[in-house]
């Protein structure tokens, strides 16, 4: 997987979870004032991207102190959630 | 299923066994975990990692949670000044965090389902101010104080969040108690006598079911203040 994969994955998921009401950029905020999702459904995301991680053979831990630390937050966009997505999945092959 | 820590003894083991003979799936939490005669896994909730591992166990299982009672918890009757640190830190370190860490590892597990029911457990001397309870009460209001704002957090995926506290409760917590330091506290509630495990049994078997679907964010005091 590469970041371009990781980013679609990201993107797929937050269409599903809101019923492609949503149309997410690889800029769109998920977190501040301009969150693009509510906090409810970032949750839901994150569950999703769970399950996504199970598929592919890793575990997406989205509550880890590494991964909450590695910069302000792995929830800043759908880009450093991608990112982080993508690390894990190289961290664990 | 439903996770009961502090399984062991006490209330926690009484809630335990009340659930199984209801007819529920129980998976009891507790650091010693030995001899219980129903299903258990070692666990100190105190510890972040221990419990994220009992988790991560349950959603590899693909176990359908449906309620959580936080009923782990630790208590010391001692005058805040004369309280050493060490304690201070064990009693919160316990009593609030380990219901948190529960909380927050075990919520996405009922969140997937969209229902469930968490109970997280308190004490009168919260409400009551009780002499001689101060770092103890400190611990547990912090656990009320959660409760009332995770349950706003999980409402949006029909999860409640309670709390009991109870009064004096003829279990292993109370050991080294006076009676006369009992009666004072049961003198202090409304409905002044000292109740058994088994109407703590009630009331939690009532805040898991349906019935108390009504109810949220609520902080039940046992024998009323």
């Amino acid at each position: 997987m590469n970041l371009d994969e990781s980013k679609s994955i990201v993107r797929d998921s937050i269409s599903e979870i809101t019923d492609g009401e949503v149309e997410p950029t690889d800029e769109m905020n998920l977190i501040g004032k301009e969150a693009g999702l509510d906090s409810m459904k970032l949750v839901e995301l994150c569950l999703t991207l769970e399950d996504k991680a199970g598929d592919l053979g890793f575990e997406f831990d989205w509550t880890s102190e590494a991964a909450m630390s590695r910069s302000r937050s792995l929830f800043r966009t759908v880009t450093s959630l991608a990112e982080e997505f993508l690390a894990q999945a190289d961290k664990e092959k | 299923m439903i996770i009961v820590t502090g399984a062991s003894r006490g209330l926690g083991r009484a809630v335990a066994e009340r659930l199984i003979e209801s007819g529920q799936k129980v998976l009891g939490l507790s650091r010693e975990t030995e001899d219980l005669p129903f299903e258990s896994m070692a666990c100190n909730v105190s510890d972040y990692e221990a419990v994220k591992s009992v988790a991560q166990k349950l959603k590899q299982e693909k176990k359908e949670l449906t309620g959580l009672v936080n009923a782990a918890g630790i208590a010391s009757m001692n005058l805040a000044v004369t309280t050493p640190p060490s304690m201070t830190q064990k009693l919160i370190q316990t009593n609030l965090v380990g219901t948190i860490h529960c909380c927050q590892l075990f919520a996405p597990l009922l969140i997937r389902k969209k229902v469930g029911s968490i109970i997280n457990f308190s004490t009168i001397a919260v409400a009551l101010g009780l002499k001689g309870e101060s770092i103890y009460a400190a611990s547990k209001a912090g656990v009320e104080g959660f409760s009332r704002a995770f349950a706003r957090e999980m409402a949006d995926f029909n999860i409640r969040v309670n709390c009991v506290a109870p009064g004096p409760i003829k279990t292993d917590l109370l050991k080294g108690v006076s009676d006369e330091q009992i009666n004072a506290i049961v003198s202090q509630q409304i409905v002044p006598k000292v109740f058994q495990p088994a109407d703590v049994c009630d009331l939690c078997e009532f805040l898991l079911s349906p019935k108390s679907s009504s109810l949220s964010g609520q902080i039940l005091n046992i024998g009323g203040v």
